[in-house]
């Protein structure tokens, strides 16, 4: 299987192409992104494109002509771009990766990288949807996230090309760049005065996993990718040890540009879930992709709040330099 | 259970920590959340708080593990789901989650924390799926007198799920002198085996047969 990763410089899209390059049945990976992969790979290719570049983006992906794609150059609004850099870079490669690997010819699979923000949190919208609820964004990241899953759907049905959707909850980890990560991580963090409503997280592996099953597996539809359980912002403010600071109506309008001016600015999606919360239901991703062991939302906040502690090594030799 | 939810089952009740360890424990963010906005810790650290009288019959009915749709008859609709909560914490040791809260910002929100979810049947079948025990009014809301109407469309998303009809039958709150609340649990109900799941027919057809199980229930407790 020769396997496309687009945002391979990203934390997920690295990983992803690290855990192909175990496989056998992978014969050959090429990737590429706007910045360089985060850890060594050894046998994948990658090639610095920034994705809004059609022409190198469409010439690179044809001439790999890849089996499948896995679609993780799907950028999050001010998790590493602004969000109209994020918007117009993962819609350009959206089109341009998918639509050149479908025109190659060889294509056979799709997967690609959307979230829970698809399902909006609407009044009346329900509380955990499974992936048959209906798809009603109320931000601009849910609306980009089900664009890139129509895209992907109308490139796979006019091409016979089977595709699947990976609807992740928030992807976190100490090293993972997350505006919601770094919005809980100030020293004092606004949470919603009158409510505490649940949210998801995911581990950035358990993301991975879940790309690679999906591509192994050939899986067709959504599937919500969550980590079992749940934290809500005042349990995750003060399990960080953070001190909490309640807000409500325009109250939050100044907690967003506080928190914007102390380095971490706050998403309109990543605002929805402080004060509606982001769940879904995960069981069919479990069954299907064969996840049984996500890593629980509440692990996966610990570690967010976790830092190695720096270790004084004393230097190699100064005995018989002395 | 998961060691990240720091020693809390989020489906089996346990004894309430002292005070000053929930507070602790509370101060520190070691209490686990679900995904339907329930805070189990909190859940064990209020129920001391009603002290409801309640008589629990035929309560090995109540599965010790796994999920169930308990449905039961309506009333003045705040004791009515207190009365089936403790009745089953008493009987399987479980919590149950209470369907039918009323979706208004903040009291909502605080009913949330303390179990409860709204009545929207794709909710409840999510709760079921994540394996707890669900308590619905038959009937829309647990407000008004009688048995009450099979609730259809819930049958229909929560179909496959094995449904306990209960009788409830107002005491004495607030431990005042005389009756305690009596909670009976009939048998399991079930749609006939290889129904399709979303079979309509099947669905009001268990409708019916727990309503009429309700309604039994009751008329043997009188």
């Amino acid at each position: 299987m020769r396997v496309l990763v687009t945002g391979m410089g990203g934390v997920i899209g690295t990983r992803v192409t690290q855990m192909l390059e175990a496989r056998a049945e992978v014969t050959e990976i090429a990737g590429c992104d706007f910045m360089p992969p985060r850890r060594r790979l050894h046998r994948a290719t990658f090639k610095r494109i920034d994705p809004r570049d059609r022409d190198r983006l469409v010439g690179f992906v044809t001439e790999f002509a890849p089996d499948a794609v896995a679609h993780v150059g799907v950028y999050e609004p001010d998790a590493r771009m602004g969000t109209r850099e994020a918007a117009a870079s993962t819609e350009a490669c959206t089109v341009n990766a998918l639509g050149a690997a479908a025109r190659a010819g060889r294509l056979e699979r799709i997967v690609v990288r959307s979230g829970l923000e698809v399902y909006g949190r609407g009044r009346g919208h329900p509380l955990v949807p499974d992936e048959w609820a209906p798809l009603l964004p109320t931000t601009p990241y849910g609306r980009l996230c089900l664009d890139v899953e129509r895209l992907a759907a109308g490139i796979g049905r006019r091409h016979d090309v089977r595709f699947g959707a990976l609807r992740c909850a928030v992807v976190a980890g100490s090293h993972a760049p997350s505006p919601l990560a770094r919005y809980l991580r100030l020293p004092a963090v606004f949470v919603p005065a009158f409510a505490d409503p649940p949210f998801a997280l995911l581990d950035t592996d358990d993301a991975a996993r879940a790309f690679v099953q999906a591509l192994v597996r050939d899986v067709d539809g959504p599937y919500n990718v969550v980590g079992p359980g749940a934290a809500s912002p005042w349990q995750a403010v003060r399990r960080g040890g953070r001190v909490p600071i309640p807000a409500a109506g325009a109250g939050w309008r100044v907690a967003v540009r506080v928190a914007e001016v102390a380095g971490a600015p706050v998403p309109p999606h990543v605002l929805e879930l402080l004060r509606r919360g982001r769940v879904a239901d995960g069981g069919r991703a479990v069954t299907d992709l064969g996840l049984p062991d996500l890593r629980p939302t509440q692990s996966v906040l610990d570690d967010l709040f976790e830092w190695a502690t720096v270790t004084r090594l004393e230097p190699a030799g100064r005995e018989v330099v002395a | 259970m998961t060691a990240a939810n720091y020693g809390l089952d989020t489906d089996r009740a346990s004894t309430a920590d002292p005070l000053l360890v929930a507070l602790r424990r509370r101060a520190a963010g070691r209490y686990a959340v679900d995904e339907f906005g329930g805070d189990p810790h909190l859940m064990d650290l209020v129920a001391p708080l009603f002290p409801l009288p309640v008589a629990v019959e035929h309560g090995e009915r109540v599965p010790d593990l796994g999920p169930a749709l308990l449905i039961a008859n309506r009333g003045l609709g705040l004791l009515e789901p207190l009365a089936v909560t403790r009745a089953v914490r008493r009987a399987a040791g479980r919590r149950t989650r209470v369907v039918g809260a009323p979706e208004l910002p903040i009291v909502g929100d605080a009913l949330r924390t303390l179990g409860t979810i709204g009545y929207r049947p794709d909710d409840v079948a999510a709760m079921l799926r994540a394996g707890h025990l669900a308590a619905a009014p038959l009937g829309p809301t647990w407000f008004r007198g009688g048995a009450g109407a099979p609730p259809r469309e819930l049958f229909v998303a929560t179909l496959g799920f094995p449904v306990l009809p209960v009788a409830v039958r107002p005491g004495f709150p607030q431990n005042l002198p005389g009756r305690p609340w009596r909670v009976r649990f009939g048998e399991p109900l079930g749609p006939p085996p290889g129904t399709r799941s979303g079979d309509q027919l099947a669905a009001a057809e268990l409708a019916e047969d727990v309503g009429e199980a309700v309604t039994a229930l009751l008329a043997d407790d009188a």
